[in-house]
């Protein structure tokens, strides 16, 4: 565990890689988890 | 079939924050994973990767706004006008994170927030235009005349744009890139005539760069796609009540 | 085109007669340009920033004044009548020349009282300022024209006029600023001969459009 955090305290780009990376899946998630709500409201509209 | 799309921009938009923020930037890049070294700019220029296309991406929804709103003028189709609309709402959040990330990376690099640059005065245009199109819808009652009035002023809006895209090389020398030397001798900084950003990039720059234009352009339709469909669906929702 | 000039009169005479938006208009002017004589008073201003500040006047100005063209049709209820009397292109160049004239008007109010209250603006070269004023107006008057038809079937008519208007006029002005500050220089006319080219494409554009919108927005 040491020696990667030691590593990502001298290369702080790769800090924010993570957290870009982790903000990216959150919206992607969201985005798909509300695709599909709106699909089935589709669905249950046209009947 | 539209699952597809959806993996492919998982993926693809995870690569392209991999490959813009792992490969160092070294003076002499020795192989693929290396990117070349621009002095003054260093490791900001990343930007590239994140900043433009969400530049492009207003473009882009302003156009495809205008295009629907056409669309509606002629067919008089609602739908039209509420793709025109959604088109037209993340096209002004694009053109907020434009302006915002751009005057932010000035900062830092150029000095301040605000320059008036030609490319910062337009950005800061599209932001007015859009805004105007969102006041004018709000103050318009029929949903017809809305539909209406809201495709015309996009279209006379979009008319005086080329204006700027041309008056820019002829008001002033600005500071936005206009060529990039990968030569660290030079300075020069000539402004493009185009809006397209024409400039040279190492080979493995680009690849990653033209990846992001094509990630940030899927996720635009996708979030497109799903706004319009919510609209539709209020709106037959409400119309049954 | 007998029509567009009837609207035109019809506009042009009943402006005449009752002078309700010229008063106020002409009133709005002496009070903007009065502003800045206070605000720039003692201050040694660079003599560019009247370029700026003679079209930003006429900019507001213009906000003032032209919307009247159409929104007076829609307060009075004679917007049918007039629909039915002309056809669109009529209607849009009748409206047109009236704001033309006016605008005409106003700006020659406005370059007189700069040129008598602030030293600073003076003209060395006046063709250069002569074309750009002549051409900038036909351009305003266009733009300003359509925008007003837009916003006279709106609710929030007043201030919503400048916030559509402006970045639709802005790179005329951009160009008639920078005309202007050739012309103070006292720059040959050669120099600024690219402004006046995309001032002249600006006016052919922006007319054309109009006209070939209008019909869109007259329509109920």
């Amino acid at each position: 565990m040491n020696p990667f955090y030691d590593f990502l305290e001298q290369n702080s780009l790769y800090i924010v890689m993570i957290i870009v990376l982790l903000v990216w899946f959150g919206i992607f998630a969201f985005t798909f988890n509300l695709e599909k709500r709106v699909k089935k409201l589709e669905e249950k509209l046209n009947q | 079939m539209r699952a597809f799309w959806k993996y492919l921009l998982l993926i693809l938009m995870t690569l392209v924050i991999l490959g813009g923020l792992i490969p160092p930037i070294v003076a002499y890049p020795k192989n693929f994973f290396e990117f070349p070294l621009i002095p003054g700019l260093e490791d900001k220029a990343r930007i590239i990767f994140f900043h433009v296309p969400t530049a492009w991406l207003t473009v882009l929804a302003y156009l495809i706004a205008m295009f629907y709103g056409i669309r509606y003028l002629k067919k008089k189709n609602i739908y039209d006008d509420m793709k025109s609309v959604s088109a037209a709402a993340l096209g002004l959040v694009f053109c907020i994170l434009a302006t915002v990330t751009g005057s932010v990376w000035a900062k830092f690099t150029w000095g301040s927030f605000w320059h008036w640059d030609p490319r910062e005065t337009s950005i800061f245009i599209l932001l007015l235009i859009y805004g105007a199109y969102f006041a004018l819808r709000s103050a318009l009652d029929s949903e017809e005349k809305r539909a209406r009035l809201s495709a015309i002023y996009s279209i006379i809006a979009f008319l005086t744009t080329p204006f700027f895209i041309f008056i820019m090389p002829r008001l002033m020398i600005g500071l936005h890139p206009g060529s990039l030397e990968i030569d660290p001798a030079t300075g020069q900084i000539r402004a493009s005539a185009n809006p397209v950003i024409k400039f040279q990039m190492a080979a493995n720059m680009r690849v990653v760069f033209f990846l992001s234009l094509t990630a940030f352009t899927i996720l635009y339709f996708w979030f497109w796609n799903l706004t319009h469909r919510i609209l539709k669906l209020e709106y037959n929702s409400q119309k049954e009540i | 085109m007998k029509r567009a000039y009837y609207i035109f009169y019809k506009d042009f005479s009943s402006e005449l007669r009752m002078r309700f938006a010229l008063n106020a208009l002409i009133m709005f002017v002496i009070v903007a340009v009065s502003t800045i004589l206070f605000s720039l008073a003692n201050e040694k201003v660079n003599q560019n920033v009247y370029a700026g500040m003679f079209w930003v006047v006429v900019f507001f100005s213009a906000m003032s004044g032209l919307s009247r063209t159409f929104v007076s049709e829609e307060e009075r209820g004679t917007t049918l009548i007039l629909s039915l009397i002309a056809n669109p292109i009529s209607i849009f160049i009748g409206k047109f020349l009236f704001n033309l004239v006016l605008l005409f008007f106003i700006n020659t109010i406005i370059a007189f009282l700069y040129m008598i209250l602030f030293q600073d603006f003076s003209i060395q070269n006046w063709d250069s300022f002569l074309l750009a004023f002549i051409l900038g107006n036909i351009g305003i008057a266009g733009s300003s024209t359509i925008i007003a038809a837009i916003i006279s079937k709106a609710n929030v008519k007043g201030t919503l006029y400048p916030v559509l208007a402006f970045p639709v006029l802005l790179p005329l002005i951009l160009m008639l600023i920078e005309i202007t500050k050739s012309a103070m220089e006292g720059n040959p006319i050669s120099d600024v001969e690219a402004e006046l080219m995309v001032l002249i494409s600006y006016d052919i554009i922006m007319i054309t459009a109009s006209v070939l919108v209008f019909d869109i927005i007259w329509r109920d």
